[in-house]
């Protein structure tokens, strides 16, 4: 009995440095990495929905959350980059990673609200155990990464440098897809992104 | 006789109100913030937060208790963050640190968050602390929450070597 409780203890205790271990591991994907491709529930129809990466078409993944005040500053400028670079083929993703078994917030019924509420014109999808935000080495809410055609990282990093419209130096997202859909390489294709911490599924 | 016991009241209070008022500085350029250390301190920690940013508020205390237990070898100041969102204001800031009795002083960021990021090469997740020597010189810094003891033992070795 006593050696059970043992390994018990110790299988309790590898579980937690594993976990430590995988979001050390986490390293953010750079320019010209392969983009991970998923599939994930999309909380306004409650469908899954797959993302190719290589499937043509000019991608933006953006990590963002219900609760973060810096990714909600951000929320009405990603609705306006949607709306606007949709209609030239981009399209947009939107991914909740933070554990929603701790913030209620993030459930998949306040996403869907949320969504709604906001005229989310791109899916906002749960990554329930974080893999996604994991593979993608995302830190922050919100995080960008653009991908191209062909599944490869183009820009990764924040929206603007700034929320504040008056304080923006650099429009990285923006200027990224404007090159990337005129046949150009995209200048500033790293950028510092700023935000909440993701809360970890752990 | 009630005239003194009314000025007495008054002057408690304001005494009371003005005990602990936090010392907030307005800042654009992140190059300023190094003025706000005290030449004499052989150590300063920067830690930068926001009110909008849980783990940042739940370890202000720890810098509070910080701060007094290590004196004047050692100086703390904050670098706020809440102005990176539009609509904000440094009046909520300054009430929170008057609430937690926090004494040493305080940036209110107004620059650029990108710009700051950049001086001070930080990932942009916050809160984030890093300790200079009186140089200005990185020698430790801290991604996420401290852990109190931990960063008390830190800041102990970091001193030892320093004298």
């Amino acid at each position: 009995m006593k050696k059970m409780w043992i390994l018990v203890v110790l299988l309790i205790a590898a579980i937690g440095c594993g976990a430590e271990e995988r979001a050390a591991r986490a390293d953010e994907l750079a320019v010209g990495a392969k983009a991970p491709a998923f599939s994930l529930v999309n909380a306004v129809d409650g469908k899954k929905l797959e993302m190719k990466p290589t499937d043509g078409n000019l991608k933006v993944v953006v990590f963002t959350c219900n609760q973060c005040p810096y990714a909600k500053a951000f929320e009405p400028r990603i609705i306006e980059l949607a709306k606007k670079f949709q209609n030239q083929g981009v399209r947009f993703y939107a991914i909740d990673p933070n554990d929603d078994s701790k913030y209620d917030v993030e459930t998949l019924a306040n996403m869907k609200a949320r969504a709604q509420e906001k005229d989310y014109p791109f899916p906002y999808l749960k990554d329930g155990d974080s893999s996604v935000a994991h593979a993608y080495g995302a830190r922050v809410t919100p995080h960008v990464f653009v991908v191209d055609g062909s599944g490869v990282i183009r820009y990764r990093g924040y929206v603007d440098d700034s929320a504040k419209p008056e304080d923006r130096k650099t429009t990285g997202l923006s200027d990224a897809l404007m090159s990337l859909l005129n046949g150009r390489d995209v200048a500033n294709g790293a950028t510092n992104a700023f935000g909440c911490t993701i809360k970890w599924k752990s | 006789m009630r005239k003194f016991a009314r000025f007495a009241v008054t002057f408690l209070s304001f005494a009371a109100l003005h005990a602990h008022a936090a010392d907030l500085r307005a800042m654009i350029n992140p190059a300023e913030i190094a003025s706000v250390f005290p030449v004499a301190a052989k150590l300063r920690v920067v830690n930068v937060w926001a009110l909008w940013c849980a783990p940042c508020v739940a370890e202000i205390p720890d810098f509070r208790a910080m701060d007094a237990a290590f004196g004047s070898e050692v100086a703390f100041a904050g670098v706020n963050m809440d102005d990176m969102l539009p609509d904000a204001s440094a009046k909520p800031v300054k009430a929170f640190l008057d609430k937690q009795k926090i004494t040493y002083p305080n940036v209110y960021y107004k620059g650029n968050a990108d710009s700051l990021g950049k001086y001070l090469n930080f990932n942009g997740s916050l809160p984030f602390t890093i300790v200079y020597d009186s140089k200005g010189k990185e020698l430790w810094r801290q991604d996420g929450r401290i852990d109190r003891e931990q960063m008390i033992a830190k800041l102990r070795d970091l001193l030892r070597r320093k004298s």
